[in-house]
């Protein structure tokens, strides 16, 4: 046993068993850890902000070179404020309006290559993967279930006949996906586990090496 | 029935003890069972192993604290892997809260390897405005971060003159426990501008990454705490590191957490089929 | 003035946006440029909204005496603590906020996300029943990769990593295909109502 002798190592031990205490129940010493983790959280977040963004990209260009023309993105974020002001609160709208337009013009071009282009390119049998029977059952496979999947997903018309056959065959493909992502789920919840356990036994306790 | 009964209502707390005991034994008396390394993670490996030259590799921290003991040990490795290749990184987060871990990592794993800041490797910080971050790297990164995190202009650093925009960056690992994370830079950084992109994800989201490996969208994909240990192994096995490895330390702790938890489901099931029969 | 404003703006922004996809144009590119910038200074702004909401629900539970309101005390003192310290000291290497960094916020964010791991082996135990054939599909998937992605799934038989990986190569990535088609559509039909301003929910109140 080589237990560790740093006043910040027993800190963060002390800290994390009181989160844990939360298996027990409900308890002052977890609602303690919860609140200084969300105290802690926007502290830092302010000092990353202002050391990361504000000074380098908003003061310096705009106060020591001189470059005024960051003053209008600069203007359009004051506005965020106005909330705060009963009678201006609306111009609130004006920055929120910029960056959804900005940003459904940009996701619009990009969403649609990345995720729907690109997607329909992977699903294709094209002759390369006709000439590879290590490939072909599997993209057949896959071409399928594709299909019988969005087929489950359309509810404009009743599902009848060879689309309710389809449909079913969808289920079966979304309950395997489902069952894959409970199963990888299961395994991130326990690996966080054990890297707080791999904490509290080796660098707080020294009990494993 | 008494038995059956008790098989569906076991009590909480004592399901909580039978987990930690068993993910707990394996630590002290590690059974050292051999992992099969996936062929995701071959890939990515492979991806930084035939890089060459003095182009850098750019890893961006999409994750905090939370999602650290899975992603935190491929951050080293992917690290350790590329400082002993004499490949540069540069490093930059999309998560505020990960730009101490993305920080933390490099300084450690680039003293390990006597690496110089600015030449070998660059730390760049966090800038918000997600979309526009990964769009604004593809014209110009002096642009987007006109200083590092350490507020160094860019010019100051012999590294960062040789990267103008994502042309000069060959292969990027974006480690992502959500998002923002890899699918952004799928859809931004590689359909606008063709960067080559591989992930290391939390096995909460790796189901979701495969549609975007078979397109070959994503060039390989460390899953959760199994993808950290294959590629510890991987880096370990080519002779990069011969160090500490923290994620195979808990795989063994991971095999037994499985099993129970399958075993937990199993018991539930026969005390439920069986008392339903009955009734 | 109130409503139209920031709907033209959405819109124009939205359109210009799109255009510029598919434009290498010099004027198009320089657009861009500064439209990124600009982006980046606005979304800092709205970083404050964020504290300001956090802060103020606090200082109210604190005034008002609420329970638990010696839990904001903590709150309040832990944020203005680490602000005050990352502000005047700055955030390299060896600034304070490092060691608050290290020693609080990561072991806390760590250890508030582990604790599932208890509450989902009980939830899985007392919830997963093999009912419906639908159910069982799901259990026996979830059963092969859970076995498929650990050591002793490989040591129990050297199939199980194969198997896994096909589940996941083929019918796991069809599903999720399919998913993402539909999710995808949804991003583009929604962006499309936001820009045309069919959706306005953005808006808010009538005003």
């Amino acid at each position: 046993m080589n237990i560790s002798l740093d006043i910040w190592t027993w800190i963060s031990a002390i800290l994390t068993l009181f989160i844990f205490s939360f298996l027990y129940g409900d308890n002052p010493f977890y609602k303690f850890a919860e609140h200084i983790f969300v105290g802690v959280s926007v502290g830092y977040t302010i000092a990353i902000t202002w050391h990361n963004f504000l000074y380098p990209d908003l003061i310096v260009p705009v106060f020591k070179q001189g470059n005024l023309i960051n003053l209008i993105p600069a203007f359009l974020g004051v506005l965020y404020f106005s909330v705060f002001f009963k009678n201006l609160s609306w111009m609130i709208r004006i920055p929120i309006g910029f960056l959804l337009g900005y940003g459904s013009g940009v996701a619009i071009p990009a969403i649609f290559q990345a995720n729907i282009i690109r997607q329909i390119q992977g699903s294709l049998l094209t002759p390369k993967i006709l000439e590879r029977k290590d490939l072909l059952i599997g993209s057949i496979i896959s071409l399928f279930g594709i299909i019988s999947t969005i087929i489950y997903f359309f509810f404009s018309r009743e599902q009848k006949g060879v689309s309710k056959i389809l449909a079913k065959c969808g289920i079966v493909f979304l309950m395997i996906g489902f069952g894959a992502s409970f199963g990888f789920t299961v395994m991130a919840r326990v690996s966080l586990l054990l890297g707080r356990l791999q904490f509290l036994l080796r660098d707080w306790l020294g009990l494993i090496k | 029935m008494k038995i059956l009964e008790f098989l569906t209502k076991i009590p909480r707390r004592i399901i909580f003890l039978i987990l930690a005991i068993f993910v707990i034994f394996p630590l002290f008396y590690p059974l050292n069972l051999t992992t099969k390394v996936s062929v995701r993670t071959l890939d990515l490996f492979k991806a930084i192993d035939n890089l060459k030259g003095e182009k850098p590799v750019l890893i961006s921290i999409d994750f905090d604290p939370q999602s650290m003991p899975e992603l935190y040990p491929m951050y080293i490795s992917i690290l350790r892997h590329c400082f002993s290749k004499n490949i540069p990184v540069i490093v930059l987060g999309l998560w505020i809260t990960g730009v101490g871990i993305g920080e933390e990592g490099l300084k450690m794993i680039a003293s390990e390897y006597n690496k110089e800041y600015g030449k070998d490797y660059i730390f760049l910080g966090w800038k918000p405005g997600i979309t526009a971050v990964i769009l604004g790297l593809g014209r110009s990164l002096k642009e987007t971060f006109p200083t590092d995190y350490y507020k160094n202009p860019l010019e100051s650093l012999p590294l960062a003159l040789k990267v103008e925009t994502y042309k000069d960056i060959p292969f990027m690992v974006s480690l992502s426990a959500g998002s923002p994370g890899y699918g952004d830079w799928i859809a931004y950084a590689q359909t606008r501008y063709g960067v080559k992109i591989g992930a290391g994800v939390t096995a909460v989201s790796a189901a979701d990454a495969y549609p975007y490996l078979q397109s070959g969208q994503l060039t390989g994909l460390l899953s959760g705490l199994k993808g950290a240990s294959e590629y510890e192994y991987l880096v370990e096995k080519y002779g990069y590191s011969k160090a500490f490895k923290s994620a195979t330390q808990l795989m063994d702790s991971q095999s037994f957490a499985h099993l129970i938890i399958m075993i937990l489901v199993i018991i539930g099931n026969i005390g439920y089929f069986f008392l339903r029969r009955r009734k | 003035m109130q409503r139209s404003l920031p709907l033209g703006l959405c819109f124009i922004m939205g359109i210009l946006m799109i255009l510029q996809f598919f434009s290498p144009h010099p004027i198009s590119q320089q657009f861009f440029d500064t439209i990124i910038k600009w982006i980046r200074i606005i979304s800092a702004f709205a970083l404050v909204l964020g504290v300001r909401s956090i802060s103020l629900r606090h200082i109210e539970t604190v005034k008002r005496r609420k329970s638990g309101y010696i839990y904001s005390i903590f709150t309040l003192l832990a944020l203005v603590v680490t602000a005050v310290l990352g502000l005047v000291f700055g955030i390299g290497p060896k600034a304070p906020i490092r060691t608050i960094f290290n020693n609080i916020l990561v072991p806390l964010g760590a250890t508030m996300f582990s604790i599932l791991a208890f509450y989902m082996a009980s939830a899985a135990y007392r919830a997963f029943r093999a009912r419906t054939i639908e159910a069982t599909l799901l259990l026996i998937a979830a059963f092969i990769v859970m076995l498929g992605m650990v050591p002793i799934g490989n040591w129990i038989s050297p199939h199980f990593p194969s198997i896994a990986e096909w589940l996941l190569s083929v019918p796991n990535m069809a599903a999720k295909r399919g998913i993402l088609f539909g999710v995808a559509l949804g991003v583009i039909a929604t962006s499309l109502k936001i820009i045309l301003g069919i959706e306005r929910g953005w808006l808010g109140g009538r005003r």
